[in-house]
């Protein structure tokens, strides 16, 4: 029997398996529910600049039977915070969340700060990435990064960001390469401290907000050059886009990770068939994991894998309030699947 | 030769539908110098353009970005024009609507878009912004004796706070006397039936005729 680590390691590198494996990386794939953290009572918003407590829960993600993974942040703040943003931590059930922006137009993006990672939860990541990797378990350790476009418009005003996309293009290349570098610099320093596995999910860098043109010029290349660093410094790389991919299949098949991911309102099947020979991660979806029973999800979860998941995942960041069987269901149908 | 009426709304319909922000703001003086309507540029001009845009959006040919550009001409031009509208132009009884982003998430600009979608279409619109706590929901609803109340995430980690906002405006005894509307990427129809709202809508121009059968307008 393979271990965790083994299982998903053969499928990032598009191999076979004995089963798809079952994760959920974290960052806005967040999988710390409220019931996990009465579990073994440690805490949001501790958690999120406590780099023990943010280590803890990340092991109970795998000890308590949730998921074949280890995983942190558990939030989607890390970067833009350490830019600049103002953040504001949020509470047991609702995440760390930004609150105000660092500038307003993309003229003044210089007086960016670039991040710290020996300070702040740049730091906490880091620590508790180096916890978890002296555990010497056989459990796959999952690095988050927010991507590019996401982090530039959480640092920058996000409406502006937009627009002066389209009216100056010239600058805001500039900023996206700043971006992009300390993004990268934040991921290799995940690789150093033990990640494994490096996802990054850009939720604001989509081809329905942007339109597929400015998709291609300030999502693609920028996530790419950020996958491509974090690959080249040793670690196998997951890119989770979200929304409708059908206007953007060619662009994002320029994206080279390890595994694409997909949020619920794709069919898997359209994924496949047009992403030819990438290994597809997804998407049970998050809103049955909250609201509906066990049943439900453990049946949406083997439809996942017969429409093709290599990797089975939730959608999407998992609503706080998911009832802990819920989540279980997955895991469960997964393994009875293929038992 | 001055243009003819015709002529100045159809350039005002253009500078909206072509992004404009700042030519607009020129043509709506020129309108105005040559004594037309303001509420005709208002409505046949900048609001038709408008309407074009979000047509546009519906058919794949803008997006978000491109329709947040049509509505900064938008405004600008309605900034010209309004002060310069007759008080009969006013219809006092326009549909009422609280909107914004539930607590916990501040990705805004699908809100901003129902917003100025809704706008155009004539509803006077009470915008609580974004991360809004669940309780002000309520207390702006009894305040402005709301109509509907409308409410956005992005996130699947934040969207139980709408079940929240539904019954606590039962609790406050005036779920009977507003609808609820919900939208945002991870929302479904399905999510909607299953809190209570009456209204959902996959984007922001079919927020429009959603909130219109809400309210019974057309």
């Amino acid at each position: 029997m393979l271990s965790a680590s083994e299982r998903l390691h053969l499928i990032l590198d598009g191999e076979k398996a004995d089963r798809p494996p079952c994760i959920c990386p974290g960052g806005m794939m967040n999988m710390v529910t409220v019931g996990l953290q009465d579990e073994i009572s440690v805490f949001f918003p501790d958690a999120h600049y406590d780099a023990e407590k943010m280590a803890a829960l990340a092991k109970a993600v795998y000890d308590k039977g949730f998921f074949e993974n280890y995983g942190v942040p558990f939030c989607m703040t890390v970067e833009a915070e350490a830019m600049g943003a103002e953040v504001t931590m949020g509470r047991k059930e609702i995440e760390p969340h930004v609150t105000d922006y660092a500038f307003d137009d993309v003229h003044d993006y210089k007086q960016v700060k670039p991040m710290d990672l020996n300070a702040g939860r740049a730091k906490t990541v880091i620590d508790s990435i180096k916890i978890l990797h002296s555990y010497g378990d056989d459990v796959p350790i999952v690095g988050n990064l927010v991507g590019p476009v996401s982090v530039a418009s959480s640092v920058m005003e996000a409406t502006r960001f937009y627009k002066q996309l389209r009216k100056e293009r010239e600058l805001s290349h500039e900023y996206m390469e700043f971006i992009t570098h300390e993004l990268i610099r934040f991921g290799v320093a995940q690789v150093e401290a033990g990640a494994d596995i490096i996802a990054i999910a850009d939720p604001s860098g989509t081809g329905e907000i942007m339109g597929p043109a400015p998709f291609e010029e300030y999502a693609v290349p920028y996530i790419e050059k950020l996958q491509k660093a974090c690959q080249d410094a040793g670690a196998r790389t997951i890119v989770h886009i979200c929304g409708q991919m059908h206007s953007v299949y060619d662009k994002i098949a320029k994206i080279s990770s390890n595994a694409l991911s997909f949020d619920a309102i794709v069919p898997l099947k359209e994924a496949r068939e047009n992403l030819p020979g990438r290994v597809i991660m997804g998407n049970v979806s998050t809103f049955a994991i909250e609201l509906k029973d066990p049943d439900k999800v453990r049946t949406l979860t083997k439809a996942c894998i017969r429409n093709g998941s290599d990797i089975v995942s939730p959608a999407c960041g998992l609503g706080m309030g998911s009832p802990s069987e819920n989540v279980r269901a997955v895991l469960e149908a997964v393994k009875a699947e293929s038992a | 030769m001055a243009a003819s009426k015709e002529e100045m709304i159809e350039k005002l319909y253009e500078c909206v539908v072509e992004m404009e922000d700042e030519d607009v703001v020129d043509v709506c003086n020129e309108y105005l110098e040559a004594g037309y309507s303001a509420y005709d540029g208002i409505m046949d001009g900048l609001v038709a353009g408008m309407n074009k845009a979000s047509e546009l959006y519906d058919e794949e040919e803008y997006f978000v970005t491109d329709v947040l550009l049509c509505s900064d001409a938008l405004y600008a031009g309605l900034d010209v024009l309004r002060p310069k509208l007759e008080a009969s132009d006013m219809d006092g009884d326009s549909k009422k609507v609280v909107i914004g982003v539930v607590e916990g998430d501040t990705h805004d600009i699908g809100k901003n878009l129902v917003k100025i979608m809704l706008e155009t279409a004539g509803f006077e619109m009470y915008d609580l912004g974004r991360d809004v706590p669940l309780d002000a929901y309520v207390e702006k609803a009894k305040e402005v004796d709301a109509d509907i109340v409308a409410m956005s995430t992005l996130m699947t980690t934040t969207m139980g706070g709408m079940r929240t906002v539904v019954e606590k405006l039962e609790e406050a005894g005036i779920r009977d006397r507003v609808k609820v509307m919900v939208g945002g990427s991870p929302i479904s129809r399905k999510f909607a039936d299953e809190i209570g709202a009456e209204g959902y809508s996959v984007n922001a121009v079919e927020a429009v005729k959603v909130a219109k059968e809400l309210v019974g307008i057309e």
